[in-house]
């Protein structure tokens, strides 16, 4: 039924998108770009693709991350395109997958303020696509309590903020668990909002949304390990959507070491892969305590890139749209990533990083 | 000779001669001190210098990693510099200096203190976390390695310093001080020399005169016994050359 | 598809049609429901002229309902793969043809129509040819209007697959064409239902003198 009227509206930008996606680069293009020994040549190598000449006009020693942002413009640049011809509910899609952006901005202000730095210098270092008209509006506030009075008022994250947390909150929690909550509320929101569009971008949708709240959870859990964060509060972090939820999240609410984490995870079939190779040599890599889990992360990472993939598969859907900028950014974690190895003539790690095609 | 070289300004006495002679050996005392204190301290040097190499080298090696490890962080989390500036509270890793003793050369030594726990243990608890703690253990050995490294660094400049100064005293004692005290004693031993060849010339002179004189006497009394002669003034102008010659105090008499 | 809008569109219609229909019922007024009445009191002109609204606007709905569909694609992809525009016009052409389709039978249809005198018009073949238009005129239409979206849809995932991959254009353009089929089998259809229908003719009665009105229903007045 969707095929009916969903060209309606969206076809033009699913279409654009489409065309977009058809630009994110391909292995022999990652082939190449490790292949270059400067920044120079890597320039070069860019220019060749949908890039083009997006570095063309910036002086010779080029950083890593004038590349990254650069990139971070032009899919800005794009997103914004497709924003101001959207309608609703794509709209609202949308504006859905710029609030964990807004997320991370209202999180930096909220540091500066606490800190009681000037929070009109964060605002450059806002991500661009979290940016919402109001918020200089956020930097007057010169306390924790009118912050947070703006935030209600101003922002379109209000919602979560009001029902997680108080303006005392802010003063006494760490950041980091005040970020987590309102990103947890965030993505329960978001799932309930893609129940409400219907099938199919529910089911694309959902697909993603609980697997990156299964993430969360895991990665949470993890590395709340020997820290302050005590088991209580660490449940009250887990979104409550996702694969593991309800009974891994309890069941994680509760371990304490990682080999509990895997077992719990070896229920759900298409997690045991990421904790299977890690056990193999796990038992060696136990004393660095280190090698297991950021081989963890490559692995989510990776998950993410197929299931994003998948979306595509699907036509008449919105889920395009959210898996178009997660592959991007993807892509531009992988383009500093190469970047970063050619500056740092660091050759042998320059394949880590996950290609999307 | 006592003519080549410099000497010192004194008196060809003997007082000076026997100051002169406990001079020398005290010079030469201080110089075998000198020069085993330049040994000791070079022995040093060059342990602190193959040190220096090895942790610099070890450095680069170690800050790659740090800086590899926080692109790693970049990767996984994003711009986490802010977060972290505002929440470090107290520092976590400190450098304390104190000092050692190597042959009266004090060098200051840096020592790493590690605080256990951190302000920022819950970056990147959605994601990234263990990135962050990652870059932060490597970060934390990279300092100490820089910590060591300029605290090796600082002994080498120091003892550099030192050593060259020893090496100057040494140089100089053994090529100016000593050689001048050489050169004095020469030279005073000559002037002593000469002084007594003078004296035992003098002496003979005067024997002459006093000979010369008792012959003519015996002379003027043969002849006063016989004509009385007067005496020739040929003798008495060579007795005044001769004491004209010996006056001259000239230093660049070659005998 | 909510769970309220699908209770609106669908219960509450058929509600009211109950309601409706219990009300003359009880009433005594049950013996409105007359079905043959209605057939026969209605006017052949007015169904075939409904016939044949319906075939062309049903097939014009069709295809501009796909070229809606593939166009918003085509354009969409065109930003980026510039040539796929050029190609993809046949997806619009297929579906343009649902509409000529359409437009054929409409034709033909309208040629059926005559002027007749209403009172020599109600004769058995006069009925035949308006049921026959009528029905022919739905099954036209209807068969464009599914024809028209379902080459619509194709098109446009034509048009996106050609876009991502030019190999993939000849594929799916097969499968369009045999959506694009489906509307041939509705025109060749609806030709045969008129085969045997002829032209809208003034009643001749077969005794000569006899009452000239061509009444073959009571219900016809």
């Amino acid at each position: 039924m969707e095929a009916l009227f969903f060209n309606t509206d969206t076809g033009y930008l699913e279409a654009i998108v489409r065309g977009y996606k058809a630009g994110i680069l391909a292995q022999n293009q990652y082939a190449n770009l490790t292949q270059c020994e400067t920044l120079e040549d890597f320039r070069t190598q860019l220019s060749a693709t949908d890039y083009s000449n997006f570095l063309a006009n910036e002086p010779l020693p080029i950083s890593t991350s004038t590349i990254a942002d650069k990139a971070t413009q032009i899919l800005v640049d794009q997103f914004n395109y497709l924003r101001t011809n959207a309608v609703e509910p794509l709209s609202k899609f949308l504006d859905y997958i710029t609030y964990a952006y807004m997320i991370d901005n209202v999180v930096l202000l909220i540091t500066g303020t606490l800190h009681e730095r000037d929070t009109h210098e964060l605002l450059e270092r806002c991500h661009p696509l979290g940016v919402f008209d109001t918020m200089p509006a956020l930097c007057v506030a010169t306390n924790v309590e009118e912050l947070f009075q703006s935030v209600l008022v101003e922002t379109p994250l209000a919602p979560y903020f009001r029902d997680c947390l108080s303006a005392s909150d802010l003063d006494d929690l760490n950041i980091e668990i005040i970020r987590n909550t309102v990103y947890k509320a965030y993505l329960e929101d978001f799932y309930e909002f893609c129940t409400s569009l219907g099938s199919p971008t529910s089911d694309v949708m959902h697909r993603i949304l609980s697997f990156e709240a299964d993430r969360r959870t895991i990665n949470i859990t993890i590395n709340s390990f020997n820290t302050e964060l005590g088991k209580e509060q660490r449940a009250k972090l887990f979104p409550a959507i996702g694969r593991l939820f309800p009974e891994g999240n309890n069941q994680l609410a509760k371990a304490d070491e990682l080999d509990q984490v895997r077992q719990i995870c070896e229920n759900i079939s298409e997690y045991r892969a990421f904790f299977s190779d890690t056990s193999s040599h796990g038992n060696g890599a136990a004393a660095d305590g280190l090698g297991a889990p950021s081989q963890l992360e490559d692995h989510f990472f990776s998950t993410e890139v197929h299931l994003n993939k998948l979306a595509f598969l699907q036509q008449f859907q919105y889920g395009v749209f959210y898996s178009y900028m997660k592959l991007k950014e993807q892509e531009i974690r992988n383009l500093t990533w190469i970047a970063e190895c050619i500056a740092q003539d660091a050759k042998d790690r320059i394949q880590d990083f996950i290609p999307i095609f | 000779m006592s003519g080549v070289g410099a000497r010192e300004n004194v008196f060809a006495t003997r007082m000076a001669l026997t100051n002169t002679k406990l001079r020398l050996k005290g010079a030469q005392t201080g110089h075998s001190l000198l020069a085993k204190k330049r040994d000791a301290l070079t022995t040093r040097f060059r342990t602190i210098l193959r040190k220096v190499d090895e942790a610099k080298r070890k450095m680069g090696r170690v800050m790659q990693l740090a800086s590899f490890s926080m692109a790693e962080v970049t990767y996984a989390t994003g711009d986490i510099a802010y977060l972290v500036q505002e929440q470090a509270k107290q520092a976590t890793f400190r450098v304390r200096a104190k000092q050692e003793n190597v042959s009266g050369v004090v060098l200051p030594a840096f020592e790493v203190d590690r605080v256990a726990g951190s302000d920022f243990n819950l970056t990147g608890l959605g994601r990234g976390g263990q990135q962050v703690t990652r870059a932060k253990e490597v970060y934390a050995k990279a300092i100490e390695t820089l910590v060591e490294l300029a605290s090796l660094q600082t002994a080498f400049t120091i003892l550099d310093e030192v050593i060259r100064a020893t090496n100057r005293r040494v140089n100089a004692i053994e090529h100016i001080v000593i050689p001048r005290l050489e050169n004095t004693i020469k030279y005073i031993m000559s002037e002593l020399d000469e002084m007594d060849r003078e004296e035992f010339f003098r002496l003979k002179k005067v024997q002459g005169k006093k000979k010369r004189d008792t012959a003519a006497r015996d002379a003027a009394q043969a002849a006063k016994s016989a004509a009385a002669p007067p005496p020739t003034a040929d003798e008495d102008r060579e007795a005044e050359l001769a004491t004209n010659l010996l006056s001259s105090k000239d230093a660049d008499v070659i005998f | 598809m909510g769970y309220y809008t699908s209770y609106y569109s669908y219960g509450l219609p058929s509600f009211l049609v109950v309601v409706l229909a219990l009300y003359l019922l009880f009433t005594g007024s049950g013996e409105a429901f007359n079905i043959g009445r209605f057939l026969e009191e209605t006017s052949p002109y007015a169904f075939a002229a409904t016939g044949i609204g319906l075939c062309i606007g049903l097939s014009v709905l069709g295809a501009g309902w796909g070229i809606m569909v593939t166009g918003s694609s085509i354009l969409g992809g065109g930003v980026r793969a510039p040539r796929i525009t050029t190609k993809n016009l046949i997806s619009i052409i297929f579906c343009e043809v649902v509409a000529i389709y359409g437009v054929i039978i409409g034709i033909v249809y309208s040629s059926k129509l005559g002027a007749v005198p209403d009172r020599l018009l109600y004769t058995p073949q006069n009925y035949f040819t308006g049921f026959a238009l009528f029905w022919g005129g739905i099954t036209v239409g209807a068969c464009n209007l599914l024809c028209g979206i379902a080459v619509g849809i194709t098109g446009s995932t034509a048009a996106l697959a050609d876009a991502a991959d030019p190999n993939l254009f000849v594929k799916i353009l097969v499968v369009e064409v045999f959506g694009s089929i489906m509307g041939l089998f509705g025109l060749i259809v609806g030709l045969l239902m008129v085969g045997n229908a002829g032209d809208f003719t003034e009643y001749v009665p077969e005794v000569a003198g006899a009452a000239a009105n061509a009444v073959v229903s009571p219900y016809v007045y």
